[in-house]
């Protein structure tokens, strides 16, 4: 019998349809793998096991019992317990008292439970100390406390969202032995990821999605290879998963559009998260930047467009040196940023399309200060238009857009502005795949128009597809470059998970 | 089986306006229990209270005089609203300013009237941004929440007024009343029509302009982007802390002038109760004109009448709190009904026997 | 200065600090599960006013003190549902909740103000503790309701720290989501703190009309209920310190009518500012001090809390 059962899932929220009769069948004692690109429609289908949704259609089985979840405490009574993307604790609490929150005895004993939790911990290698707050605590001991939450709960089937996105490899390795005592213990763990590697080395089986959907179910992980998967998974080879044509011939004599020396920033603790860094991209050209997330890619877009002041360091657009340039004048300079916060940093959910749409160019649409209206409203249109923006109405808050929608807004609204230079993080994150390929496709447009792009991802295959030349980032530094056409994708790992010995650095 | 709210795609159309109608009437509602209650005939108390603020020029004068002071303290709130931020002190800045007013025809009380009133209202003007001062640099350089700072300094500035009309401002002549000595007759502001005096237009040239200059300035449109998320007026190139400081020192400003407004026209000298907890209704004005100065106008002259009604039949014996609890009335009813725009009732889960097919339809009628 | 002042002040600083700590720690447990509410002077005022009445109708103190406790606590529910449950801005509705309470209180109290006070709560009888020079005619001599504040007080405390609701109560303050993802009922967590703040609230409102100024008129609250709020920013939400605070800021209270017979020539007026300027001092201070690390208040203090939104 299987511990878990999920039958012809369908699940829609506003403007989207994220699970489409979607399929899984989970073995006890099993790591199962539940494979499939951004936007496939993995974590809604987890969110629907572990009851944070209630799906539209379709039916939960485990163990051979049909069960409704109405919310995540039927599912936890149930012995399901989820470790989400973005944790859920409070940074205030201790370790102990995030894992026994909801599930203790009425008179706390903190001494016993502080015991009781390190034993448990101790039981499946999960390094931490019980005593200490979380806001101290580095994201992988975080994912551990989560990770302790479910078995605190004696949850025999785990659900693991993406776990190793936040991990170093040495951590992620380690996670592979926790999944595996778990494992061995007779509890269920399924493993969502959208890399091969971690699949064929911590999992028994493989699920594969893609458009909402169950395409394969339950593939012993032996049977799987890059390319069976990578059809499973994107469908019929399409241009994403394929080298890019050069368009543009990048000139190796040309001067650099983007010029970034020695570029050092320190977070609120004093660490250097970006340590020395220089890089330079060509008009013309696609630099990408590969790296575990965490390694110091967010604060150095965020410096390089001038949102977080840099120790020293250079940073030159088309000659004019903005070092110390507030973020308004870099844009001004021909620089522009595609945050990797949506709609906390690149857009105001609160205000409407307009407002959103000339958030970098109203000082343009303004006379003595007082914004034309029809002047700005007929820009919006001309962004909607162009980038394929679909709107119901110009004077609602954004909130209500799907995330495809947000991002075209957002791509459109800074490669309007004819940039130089574009800085995109993380600019196909959570889209669906039309979503991506839009994105990917207008990128290439840009670098097809002599515009510099210096694009961060987490997606290596992304990278590999659109880049021009490759540079790696560890621990803040930029550890190695490579030449996509002619990468060897171990090497590439290797680098980010830090095994390149660069003199002066241990 | 539960229920639960779910964000609707786009708000209802139009649906702010239904919800203030709905509060009022649901207000209304329980108003007329609570007098019926208490003994009184609803319909005439309302009838009566409709005719005192608004059934004669008489009426409407007194309304629209009242109007003022909320209308200007719902703008100082809404204002600073539009950032995101809460200023809770307008009451205490209305003091502040009716001080400051009060202290220039005390330096300078042989002054002609055109010289006098002009520089009695810079003077509150002046007084409500420095009592907003402290709250704005607070925020600015500290991050020190402005809810609880603003509310402190209400009653700090009440104890001020106080300790001026016990103490050294107290008129000799006022048979130890705690007053401050009467006005200059040249600083009362001219009237305009009945009892209503210029104010009124002032008072409505600043609300429209201001509203209009913020719907519609640049200024305005920094202030919502920084409203809506603090990192997305960083990347644009708006300085927060500039903002942050400038839109708490314009909201302490617009409610001292209320303070002028009022010491000048509407008192004929320096009291304890100038603000008349005019600040704080203005913070219901400006929830219920949804935060947006554009809106504050037409709530406050609304609000005016109610309180105006409510007053007026004291002499029918009705207590005079009657206007205070249908202004929070109409407020809890509209913040009830304005969940309604952006949210509608869904039902959940556990439905038990063919729960499956039930729930499938009602997903995909929803 | 003599002994029968000093000991006249002691025992008002008592009454003062009884007022202000049990409204206090009554915001305290609702700020605690993430809900600002302003409305404690307005509740109190209802509460109180709602007591007096019990008190004149039944001539029994204590009856009159459950009254004005859960009359304040249905009040409280306003807020509970407008701001708990559909979500509305907390500021608002605490705000309303006040002018409600105050507007409510006048209005039905209108026929209270001729009433004479009839239920008096008695002080506690020690027996021989209470012949103790000074601590004996004061702390030992005090009311029965000011033990009562402090009983509430330890059990606050002893429920926050060493209790699994207490726990949850402060999970749902600080991260409503993650308290949500393991089972806890975010809506009714926040229902029974907001109800528990509106009954201390009430407690206090009745403790200020039946004892420490016996009868109703309109205004008696006089604004303790924004030294309530205040209190629990300045003893940083926790409910030793919230006493300790209360104690100051009643002490202070009871000096303003005797500076005179102290022989200090400062207006007691200028003296009853300092609650509310020592409050924004130690809001200033504390957030010097937590510049690297979590602030002291509940995290989602004042943001409402809706499950599956996308």
């Amino acid at each position: 019998m299987l511990a878990v059962e999920l039958v012809d899932i369908w699940k829609r929220f506003p403007g989207v349809v994220a699970n489409a009769g979607a399929t899984l069948g989970v073995r006890s004692g099993s790591v199962h793998a539940v494979l499939g690109e951004n936007g496939a429609g993995k974590s809604t289908l987890m969110n629907v096991l572990a009851g944070v949704y209630q799906p539209d259609e379709g039916s939960v089985v485990l163990n051979g019992e049909p069960q409704r979840f109405a919310s995540p405490a039927d599912a936890i009574a149930c012995g399901v317990g989820m470790v989400h993307q973005e944790f859920r604790l409070i940074p205030t609490f201790t370790v102990t008292e995030n894992v026994v929150l909801g599930a203790a005895p009425t008179r706390l004993d903190r001494g016993s439970l502080r015991a009781q939790v390190g034993e448990l911990a101790e039981r499946f290698g999960l390094l931490t100390d019980p005593g200490r707050p979380v806001w101290q605590l580095s994201m992988g001991e975080r994912q551990r406390v989560e990770i302790l939450k479910a078995l605190w709960r004696d949850a025999s089937v785990l659900i693991l969202d993406e776990p190793t996105a936040v991990l170093t490899p040495g951590e992620a390795v380690e996670l592979g032995r926790v999944t595996r005592a778990m494992a061995d213990d007779g509890r269920s763990v399924i493993f969502i990821s959208h890399k091969l590697d971690e699949v064929t080395a911590f999992c028994d089986e493989a699920t594969v999605m893609r458009g909402g959907a169950t395409v394969a179910a339950s593939l012993p992980v032996g049977e799987l290879d890059a390319s069976r998967l990578a059809e499973l998974m994107v469908g019929q080879a399409t241009a994403v998963s394929q080298r890019r044509q050069r368009a543009a011939q990048v000139d190796g004599e040309q001067s650099p559009a983007l010029v970034v020396r020695d570029l050092r920033v320190r977070d609120v603790h004093g660490r250097a998260v970006v340590d020395d860094v220089s890089l330079d991209v060509r008009p013309g050209e696609i630099v990408g930047i590969a790296g575990v997330a965490g390694n110091g890619q967010r604060p150095l877009a965020d410096a390089i467009a001038g949102l977080s002041p840099a120790e020293h360091g250079q940073v030159v657009v088309a000659d004019a040196d903005l070092s110390t340039a507030s973020p308004a004048a870099r844009s001004a300079a021909g620089l522009s940023y595609v945050p990797e916060d949506r709609l906390g940093v690149g857009l105001a959910p609160r205000l409407d399309a307009v407002e959103n749409a000339v958030m970098r160019s109203y000082r343009r649409f303004a006379r003595r200060r007082i914004v034309d209206r029809a002047a700005s409203r007929a820009h919006t249109e001309g962004l909607i238009d162009r980038y394929r923006v679909k709107v119901a109405r110009m004077d609602a808050p954004l909130a209500g857009l799907s995330g495809g929608n947000l991002q075209r807004l957002l791509v459109g609204r800074e490669l309007d502005e004819k940039p130089t230079v574009v800085v995109a993080a993380q600019p196909t994150r959570g889209l669906d795949v039309q979503g991506v390929a839009a994105i990917q496709q207008i990128l290439l447009d840009q670098s097809a128009a002599g515009v510099a792009v210096l694009l961060i991802s987490e997606d290596l295959d992304e990278l590999l597809a659109l880049s021009d030349r490759l540079l790696v980032m560890h621990g803040g530094a930029v550890v190695a470059s490579f030449d996509p056409d002619d990468a060897d994708r171990t090497a590439i790992g290797a680098a980010m998970a830090g095994a390149v010995s660069t003199e002066g650095v241990s | 089986m539960g229920l639960r709210l779910a964000r609707r795609e786009s708000p209802v159309r139009g649906g702010q306006v239904l919800a203030f109608a709905v509060g009022l009437l649901a207000a209304l509602v329980v108003g007329a229990a609570l007098l019926a209650m208490s003994g009184h005939a609803p319909i005439e108390v309302y009838r009566s209270m409709f005719d005192a603020a608004l059934g004669s020029p008489r009426g409407w004068s007194a309304t629209l005089t009242r109007a003022v002071p909320l209308g200007l303290a719902g703008l100082a709130v809404a204002i600073a609203g539009s950032m995101g931020l809460w200023n809770i002190g307008a009451e205490g800045q209305i003091i502040a300013g009716a001080i400051g007013g009060a202290w220039v025809a005390r330096l300078a009380p042989d002054l002609a009237g055109p010289a006098l009133i002009p520089l009695m209202l810079l003077a509150a003007v002046a007084g409500g941004a420095a009592l907003a001062l402290g709250p704005a640099i607070a925020r600015a350089r500290l991050g020190v929440n402005e809810i609880i700072t603003t509310l402190m300094l209400n009653e700090v500035a009440i104890r001020i007024v106080r300790y001026l009309v016990n103490g050294p401002w107290k008129d000799p002549d006022g048979n130890n009343f705690p007053v401050a000595p009467v006005l200059p007759e040249q600083s009362g502001l001219p009237t305009l029509f009945e009892r209503s005096n210029i104010g009124v237009v002032i008072a409505a040239v600043v609300v429209i302009g201001v509203g209009w200059y913020a719907a519609r300035s640049t200024w305005g449109y920094e202030l919502r982007i920084a409203g809506s998320s603090e990192r997305a007026a960083e990347y644009v190139g708006i300085s927060l802390k500039a903002k942050l400081f400038s839109v708490l020192v314009v909201s302490g400003a617009i409610a001292g002038l209320a303070g002028g407004i009022e010491l000048t026209g509407s008192s004929t000298r320096l009291v304890e109760g100038v603000a008349n907890g005019y600040g704080f209704a203005g913070i219901i004005v400006a929830a219920l004109a949804l935060m947006r100065p554009s809106g504050v106008a037409a709530v406050a002259i609304a609000f005016g009448a109610v309180q105006i009604g409510g007053e007026s039949i004291q002499t029918q014996g009705v207590p005079s709190a009657i206007s205070n609890l249908l202004q929070a009335l109409i407020l809890f009813g509209a913040l009830a009904a304005a969940v309604w725009v952006n949210y509608r009732v869904v039902r959940t889960g556990r439905s038990v026997e063919g729960g499956a097919g039930s729930a499938a339809a009602a997903g995909a009628g929803a | 200065m003599s002994t029968e002042t000093v000991l006249g002040l002691l025992v008002s600083v008592i009454e003062f600090a009884t007022l202000l700590y049990l409204a206090a720690l009554g915001e305290t447990i609702a700020e605690k599960s993430g809900v600002l509410n302003l409305g404690v002077e307005g509740m109190m005022a209802f509460g109180g006013m709602a007591a007096f009445w019990a008190g004149v109708e039944t001539g029994n103190p204590w009856l009159a003190l459950v009254v004005g406790a859960g009359s304040a606590m249905a009040f409280s529910m306003i807020h509970g549902v407008v701001a708990v449950v559909l979500g509305a801005d907390q500021v608002v509705s605490g705000l309303a909740l006040t002018i409600l309470g105050l507007g409510l209180a006048a209005f039905l109290g209108e026929s209270l103000i001729v009433e004479a006070p009839r239920a008096r709560f008695d002080t506690l009888d020690l027996g021989p503790l209470a012949d103790i020079p000074w601590i004996g005619e004061t702390l030992f001599s005090m009311s029965a309701v000011s033990w009562l504040a402090l009983f509430a007080g330890v059990v606050t405390w002893f429920v926050f720290t060493r209790t699994h609701a207490g726990l949850k109560l402060r999970a749902v303050g600080e991260n409503a989501a993650a308290a949500d993802a393991v089972g806890t009922s975010v809506t009714r967590v926040r229902l029974m703190a907001v109800g528990i703040g509106g009954a201390f609230a009430g407690a206090s409102g009745a403790y200020l009309t039946l004892a420490l100024a016996p009868g109703w008129t309109e205004g008696t609250t006089a604004g303790r209920g924004w030294i309530a709020v205040a209190l629990v920013i300045f003893g940083a939400w926790q409910p030793g310190r919230v006493l300790l605070g209360s104690v100051l800021f009643g002490g202070l209270i009871a000096l303003e009518p005797r500076l005179q017979t102290f022989g200090v020539e400062i207006s007691p007026i200028l003296v009853s500012m300092l609650p509310y300027l020592l409050t924004i001092l130690a809001m200033v201070l504390l957030s010097i001090r937590s510049r690297n690390r979590p602030s002291a208040a509940p995290a989602a203090i004042g943001r409402p809390f809706r499950r599956e939104e996308r």
